[in-house]
């Protein structure tokens, strides 16, 4: 396998207050410009695995590498490159964010302070909003759009950190099948456009999976199954 | 003004509103973080902290402050290791320091609630001094400089702390400043509301502010404007009715979060 850009060895995680793991002895590499999917029923890990990746929960066994370099909760240079979409993140109605500044806020990373916003970082948003189609609501409040725009204005958040990794947990949750279509061709797009490596935690089969190049399907913490995909995209 | 010479009242006046500025910035954390239960455990902890000074025969507004970053700097840590939410080790600090408070009242060389004690509890029409004045000043600049160079920080916080996070902010920092700034903030203004009523001003203008915009900056903008107009109001209506300074401020910010509510936008469109 040449170049892992992500390396998970012996992994083992838990959730405050948990007594058990919920990653038990993962071992994963992935390599660059992969698309892979994560799949397994609910509670399996599949969300924690993408948490220890992003060093959003910390390892209590084990080591995670992205890009060579050891991931923990103080790695903010390294999360710059990552670009992460929550299963759960929804905006209520009064929340007093419009949708271009929640895109915006990928770039803030790497805005140093008393650093004025640049002309890049407004244009790489207008890309990002018209790649998913929200240009037009670009000044609407977050907490106003339906739950299919407000999943496109967060891949639109992904798209404008020109993130080299996506991590993208279950980006079609809670959408209705035209949304979810919409989304799941999206995702595909954002991946080939960023050149990016991409893992999707998918709870049902559909077009992400079909287009997945390597599938691992995760039960109780542990990866029981690894398998590249013929005909997948990579 | 009212009977008071100028040299008396100036100083209220302006330390009033430079208050209300402050407390309705840092308020805008408090109610969009849901840390309503913050702004009252740090407006005892300043309350012991003035307590303490005077007990000591030191300059209260210093004790405040210390007692008060104390309390801020304990928070953070004290949440982590006893895995709780700040808000549940906020409910256990907040009666520590007012039973502190008044243990430090009792033992004051008057022995008890006198007058410059009770100022501290519901504020004091000539409780100002210029230079306390100079102090807030000062406040009020260092919260417009730090939301000039750090402001991204805190509205990316503001949204999701843990998207903030995985965007690369160390957004544990950003939540340490907030609460370092609420306990200065709390400290310096609490001449003027006293201990019981600065939570008013710093909550009340702000949930004012939300029921006028959907943008967080606007609210940012709104919120202080308030909180200025809610202090100088209240400021006008003690001296005309004589009542506590704490007490009209919080009665004219009560008003101003009526009206806000009766006429936000936000109502009407969602109707």
């Amino acid at each position: 396998m040449d170049r892992p850009v992500i390396c998970l060895s012996r992994v083992e995680a838990a959730y405050e207050g948990e007594r058990a793991a919920t990653l038990r002895d993962v071992d994963l590499m992935v390599e660059e410009g992969e698309l892979l999917a994560i799949v397994g029923p609910n509670g399996a890990g599949k969300t924690t695995l993408l948490d220890v990746i992003d060093g959003l929960l910390p390892v209590t066994a084990g080591e995670v590498r992205v890009f060579g370099a050891a991931v923990g909760p103080h790695a903010h240079r390294l999360r710059r490159r990552i670009g992460y979409l929550p299963q759960d993140l929804f905006f209520p109605p009064s929340t007093p964010y419009l949708v271009r500044d929640v895109v915006l806020m990928a770039r803030f990373g790497d805005l140093p302070p008393f650093r004025f916003v640049r002309r890049a970082d407004r244009e790489a948003v207008a890309g990002a909003l018209a790649a998913v189609g929200l240009s037009g609501l670009s000044r609407r409040p977050i907490g106003r759009l339906s739950g299919g725009q407000q999943r496109k204005a967060l891949l639109a958040r992904t798209l404008a950190q020109r993130a080299c990794i996506l991590l993208l947990d279950e980006p079609t949750a809670n959408l209705d099948p035209e949304a979810k279509a919409d989304v799941e061709r999206l995702v595909v797009a954002l991946k080939e456009e960023l050149s990016s490596t991409a893992l999707v935690v998918s709870h049902e089969a559909g077009y992400l999976r079909d287009r997945a190049g390597r599938v691992i399907v995760i039960e109780e913490g542990r990866i029981v199954s690894d398998r590249a995909r013929i005909g997948g995209s990579v | 003004m009212f009977g008071l010479p100028w040299h008396i009242v100036l100083p209220t006046l302006l330390g009033s509103i430079l208050a209300g500025f402050v407390c309705g910035a840092i308020g805008t954390f408090v109610v969009r973080m849901k840390l309503s239960s913050l702004g009252f455990a740090m407006s005892h902890a300043a309350f012991a902290g003035a307590a303490l000074g005077m007990m000591l025969s030191l300059e209260p507004l210093w004790t405040a402050i210390a007692f008060s970053l104390l309390i801020a700097l304990l928070l953070g840590p004290l949440a982590d290791i006893s895995r709780m939410n700040t808000d549940a080790v906020l409910g256990a600090l907040f009666p520590v320091a007012m039973a502190l408070g008044f243990v430090f009242l009792t033992r004051t060389e008057s022995g008890g609630i006198g007058s410059g004690a009770l100022s501290l509890l519901w504020g004091s029409v000539l409780g100002m001094t210029m230079d306390q004045v100079g102090l807030l000043g000062i406040v009020a600049l260092v919260i417009v400089v730090a939301f000039i160079g750090f402001g991204r920080g805190f509205f990316a916080l503001l949204l999701d702390r843990r998207l903030a996070i995985a965007s690369g902010l160390n957004a544990r920092a950003y939540y340490y400043g907030v609460l370092v700034l609420v306990a200065i903030v709390v400290s310096v203004s609490l001449r003027i509301t006293g201990g019981l009523l600065i939570y008013a001003l710093m909550v009340l203008p702000a949930t004012s502010a939300f029921q006028w915009a959907y943008d967080i900056k606007k609210i940012f903008l709104i919120a202080p404007l308030l909180g200025g107009v809610s202090a100088f109001g209240g400021f006008l209506f003690s001296l005309w009715a004589d009542l506590p300074i704490g007490s009209a401020i919080a009665l004219c910010a009560a008003g101003l979060f009526l009206i806000s509510t009766a006429m936000s936008p936000k109502r009407r469109r969602e109707r």
